[in-house]
């Protein structure tokens, strides 16, 4: 089973992703922020990552920098799903980028696309 | 000049030998021989001349000459009779007329006469025509001047070196008839012109500039204006004076301020309503995915998130409605001494990190009050940290920064508090201005928004602010509120700031 790592602020929206991936058949795990993402990360080696930009602390483009700096991360696939408006290029690299509120199927098709 | 010439002589032989001599020179005349051929030949044509013997038929009719003149004043009037009645003629008729020739008359002198004659004529005519255009010019002088007066701007007329030499009624009501003073000190309370004045560009360009200003009437009341500048040019085409008109837009900036600040707040609220309605989506699928799998526990946990987003979205949205009409404050009652302990708390980092010292005196306790906490912390954290970044801002060397904090309560029972740092200090224009909506002294770091807002959550809460400041010395923030909720609500904005003496 493929393993996701969703790392978001917000408890509703960690609950909803749990669900919807789950029910599709992936394995989950969350992070409230991005020091704890990068913990879990590191012990969980997801095969891919939705990521939020604006959390308390440290906003997702430092997840992603540092994510990138590990060797055995650094080519995790990272979706972002975010509410900050204009934030196509917050992650350049990022595998796709989606605005909050997000389209099921849309994040469910990139997610098939990319994970390896 | 073809003047009318009236000849009244009795004389029939006398006056058709004057009037041949006078036919010949080109000149026509009308004869007359008694007093009523005189009086009814003047009513019937025009004449410019009289040429009389004032002894008709051995009889005097010197007053009914005088009479004549005196009827009608442009008529010149020439004498003529027998060296023997020259004097009597003089004694009568006087200045009335401009000449006497004696019988016989000298042709030269007659031709003299005549001259003499049309020279007064002309000179007569012109200055009719002269007193009519100065009345002409008094009458349109008064309505220049009403219209100067009426226009329903401030109008000043200034010299090169900014000083007021005129200005209209509105200007006068509202700012004094300080004839000879400053126009900076008038309009700004400031001690030196205006870094963008646009009366100085004029003065150098000669073309009409613009500005937008803040200015303080010698009632307290701002007034935002547009100020606009035209030379005036004296006989040589130099400018010595330049005018400046500033029309109140303050109702304008006053709409724009509420606009702006309810586009501001939607824009800091669309991060948190995408994510509601994300969490709303997800409480949806949920609840479809629960129903699916017959899942009770699923399905009682996504109608849960449904209502929580649902009342939140309710809220929100009737918060922005509320904001959008007249932005009513929710009070509640908290613990004064607790509400300025977190006040002070958000800006300890900032100012440990700046080696900036915090000092603090405040009692124990202070009881409550009733206050929009929201509202009105956030505008305490925003005069706060002003007062931290005034002393980082502060270039000045061997100072030790500090900002100290006191709470307190007056003989009126209102809770106070004050805010002083010993940073940059502000000068008197920015005072006057430091509440307006968009004024920043921060350039690009600034919004221009923290302090209109902050001023405006205190009035709404029935509260009041007073500033005092020093240039390169320091800014002292006094609040004063009402304990509890303030009986009348606030005019929405504008009113002025007081200033501490």
């Amino acid at each position: 089973m493929k393993k996701i790592l969703i790392v978001d602020d917000d408890p509703n929206i960690r609950d909803y992703l749990v669900s919807l991936l789950e029910d599709n058949g992936y394995a989950t795990n969350t992070a409230i922020d991005v020091r704890d993402g990068l913990k879990i990360a590191k012990e969980y080696k997801p095969d891919l990552i939705t990521l939020d930009l604006e959390m308390p602390g440290e906003w997702g483009p430092r997840f992603y920098r540092q994510l990138s700096q590990d060797n055995e991360l650094k080519n995790t696939p990272v979706i972002v799903i975010s509410g900050l408006s204009g934030n196509d290029y917050a992650i350049s690299k990022a595998v796709a980028t989606l605005s909050k509120p997000f389209d099921r199927e849309e994040l469910l098709n990139i997610i098939k696309e990319n994970i390896v | 000049m073809a003047e009318n010439i009236l000849l009244i002589e009795d004389s029939a032989e006398h006056a058709v030998a004057l009037q041949l001599y006078l036919e010949r020179s080109g000149i026509t005349i009308s004869i007359g021989t008694t007093t009523e051929e005189m009086f009814s030949k003047i009513r019937t044509k025009e004449f410019d001349i009289l040429l009389v013997n004032p002894f008709l038929n051995g009889k005097s009719i010197s007053s009914e000459i005088k009479e004549l003149k005196n009827s009608i004043p442009l008529l010149q009037v020439i004498i003529f009779c027998i060296k023997q009645n020259l004097n009597q003629a003089m004694d009568e008729v006087g200045t009335h007329a401009i000449n006497f020739l004696e019988i016989p008359v000298n042709s030269k002198a007659l031709n003299l006469a005549i001259l003499h004659a049309r020279k007064c004529i002309a000179n007569d005519k012109r200055i009719k025509i002269y007193s009519e255009r100065l009345a002409d010019l008094e009458h349109d002088r008064t309505l220049y001047h009403q219209l100067f007066n009426e226009v329903p701007c401030y109008i000043s007329i200034q010299n090169k070196e900014m000083r007021l030499i005129g200005s209209n009624i509105l200007f006068q009501k509202d700012f004094g008839n300080e004839v000879g003073e400053y126009c900076y000190e008038i309009y700004k309370h400031r001690t030196s012109p205006c870094p963008t004045c646009p009366v100085i560009k004029t003065f150098a360009d000669g073309k009409s500039h613009s500005t937008e200003e803040v200015v303080t009437a010698l009632s307290g009341q701002q007034y935002h204006v547009l100020t606009q500048t035209a030379p005036i040019f004296n006989d040589d085409g130099g400018i010595t004076q330049v005018m400046e008109i500033a029309t109140d837009i303050t109702q304008i900036r006053q709409l724009q301020g509420h606009l702006s600040s309810l586009g501001l707040m939607l824009g800091s609220m669309s991060h948190g309503v995408k994510g509601m309605l994300t969490a709303l989506d997800g409480g949806i699928y949920q609840m479809s995915s629960g129903l699916q799998k017959n899942d009770p526990e699923r399905i009682e946990k996504a109608f849960d998130l449904i209502k929580q987003m649902a009342d939140r979205i309710k809220k929100m949205v009737l918060q922005i409605l509320y904001y959008a009409k007249s932005r009513k404050l929710e009070y509640q009652t908290v613990d004064i001494v607790h509400i300025f302990k977190t006040v002070i708390s958000t800006v300890t980092n900032l100012a440990r990190k700046n080696c900036v010292q915090i000092e603090i005196d405040i009692p124990d306790s202070l009881g409550d009050m009733d206050i929009d906490s929201n509202w009105l912390q956030a505008a305490l954290v925003n005069l706060s940290e002003n007062a931290v970044e005034a002393c980082i801002y502060d270039k000045a060397k061997n100072k030790n920064h500090k900002v100290e904090f006191r709470l307190w309560e007056d003989n009126n029972h209102r809770v106070c508090l004050s805010i002083k740092d010993n940073g940059m200090g502000i000068d008197q224009e920015t005072r006057d201005k430091m509440f307006t909506l968009f004024f920043t002294s921060k350039g690009s770091q600034g919004t221009g928004l923290g302090l209109f807002i902050a001023n405006h959550v205190i009035q709404q809460h029935g509260g009041e602010i007073k500033v005092e400041s020093i240039l390169g010395e320091g800014t002292c923030f006094e609040i004063y509120l009402p304990r509890k909720k303030a009986e009348e609500s606030v005019a929405p904005f504008g009113k002025p700031i007081e200033k501490l003496s």
